[in-house]
């Protein structure tokens, strides 16, 4: 059961870097909304998975 | 031309949110990072780590110092538990002001000042909570973190859709998986804080506490509020403390533990240990609903107008009854703590003689004469032996 709480609480982090990882592909790459409000929606996006990811918050 | 500018347009963005993360995450590293000084007091033995009890929590932010003072003289054993809940500091602080202060004439005691280190590392979500206050000492001043109410999600996450307390399949709120007092008497392969509550009750299952301890804040509108929280078993003794005490230095309740409400260290660890089980609350302003401006004055003083307001309109229940002229200075909280501690000792040694442990702390006399600073000793000047960081 350890082992599993564990996993469960790395892949959270994992999962905070991915989707911290996407957003940023969408900052720079994306097909639809590509206005300039856009960019600052995905850019404040990552603070709180980037965060996460390096564990600070 | 217009693709460069689009580009360029989006690496400042990034650039800037960056330099956002950068200065946001700072005030959270350091919240998470700070080390708080204490010089223990002559009765002082050793230090160590509650992981001594039990591995699992070792190199976990769940582990957490312990301050040992053994008088060398067989008698009773007391465990004094602050920082259960950090963002109720005056428990902290209570604890922190005994680990400075205290002479252990017979017996020993066991204190742990941030009883939950991992809530300690994280301020206070919403309501714009201060991350710090800092208290007027004689030799300058000294700030404290205040900390959550449950664990770092960082330490423990996530939290399940519906929390069952183990061993009682009880069904409890899922954010309370992360508060230590809803996880005792916690299990050896749970979660985090299942295991930090595992820990606490070995240390008093090997060492035969006699008595334990839990220091807590609550709000004014929250019935149980100025009272002992008592055990079946120390029901007496805490009926007495709370006579002794409102007829002679504040006004005191007294309340038997509920059987139907699990994972409470007044009902768990009196349960699942031979330890008389006593939980102590007292009024803080600064987590009340209904509560102004959340600011480090209010944390320090405790006044507030619309606690007076709800004052007025008899909602709290508080005693003695709320009053902004007074409001509820931390060094008042810290007394009722520490003089209901001292009491809570009497009478066990009045019940229990075999169990005597005699301690001197200062008391709410003490605390409202001086001031909390006043207990609390200079890091620079103190001899390393005697010097730790928590």
């Amino acid at each position: 059961m350890l082992f599993l709480i564990e996993l469960i609480h790395q892949i959270y982090f994992i999962m905070a870097a991915v989707f911290a990882l996407l957003l940023i592909r969408g900052l720079f790459k994306r097909n639809t909304r590509k206005t300039l409000i856009y960019d600052i929606v995905y850019a404040y996006s990552i603070i709180p998975f980037l965060l996460r990811a390096l564990h600070i918050k | 031309m217009e693709n460069d500018n689009n580009i360029i347009n989006k690496i400042i963005i990034f650039a800037i949110v960056l330099v956002l993360a950068f200065l946001g995450g700072r005030e959270f590293y350091e919240i998470r990072h700070f080390k708080q000084s204490i010089v223990v007091s002559d009765s002082f033995t050793k230090r160590f780590m509650l992981s001594d009890y039990f591995e699992g929590i070792k190199g976990t932010w769940a582990d957490t110092p312990v301050y040992l003072y053994d008088s060398g003289e067989p008698g009773g054993s007391m465990l004094l538990l602050g920082g259960t809940h950090p963002y109720e500091p005056a428990t902290m602080l209570a604890a922190y002001i005994a680990a400075e202060n205290i002479s252990v004439k017979k017996g020993k005691v066991y204190i742990i000042p941030e009883a939950n280190y991992s809530a300690m590392t994280l301020g206070v979500l919403g309501n714009a909570f201060p991350n710090y206050f800092t208290l007027d000492t004689e030799w300058g001043s000294k700030k404290f973190r205040i900390g959550d109410r449950g664990a770092n999600p960082l330490d423990q996450w996530p939290d399940p859709f519906t929390y069952v307390h183990y061993p009682s399949g009880q069904n409890l709120a899922y954010q309370d998986i992360r508060n230590l007092n809803r996880t005792y008497p916690g299990r050896p392969d749970g979660a985090l804080m299942e295991r930090l509550a595992y820990a606490i009750m070995e240390l008093i299952r090997n060492e035969s506490i006699d008595l334990y301890v839990d220091l807590h804040e609550a709000s004014l509108m929250y019935p149980v509020v100025s009272t002992y929280v008592a055990h079946d078993r120390s029901l007496d003794i805490c009926m007495m403390a709370s006579m002794t005490l409102s007829a002679e230095q504040f006004p005191m309740n007294c309340e038997a533990s509920p059987k139907g409400l699990r994972g409470l260290s007044h009902r768990e660890v009196g349960d699942f240990s031979d330890t008389l089980a006593v939980l102590m609350e007292t009024a803080e302003p600064f987590i009340d609903r209904v509560a102004g401006r959340i600011t480090e004055d209010l944390m320090i003083n405790g006044k507030d107008e619309f606690l007076q307001t709800a004052s007025e309109a008899g909602l709290l229940y508080c005693q003695p009854a709320y009053d902004i002229n007074f409001g509820a200075p931390i060094q008042y909280r810290i007394g009722r703590h520490l003089s209901g501690t001292v009491e809570v000792i009497k009478w066990m040694n009045e019940f229990f003689p075999e169990k005597e442990l005699i301690v001197e702390l200062p008391i709410f006399a003490d605390l409202m004469e001086k001031g909390a600073g006043y207990f609390l000793h200079n890091p620079e000047k103190a001899i390393p032996e005697k010097l730790f960081y928590n």
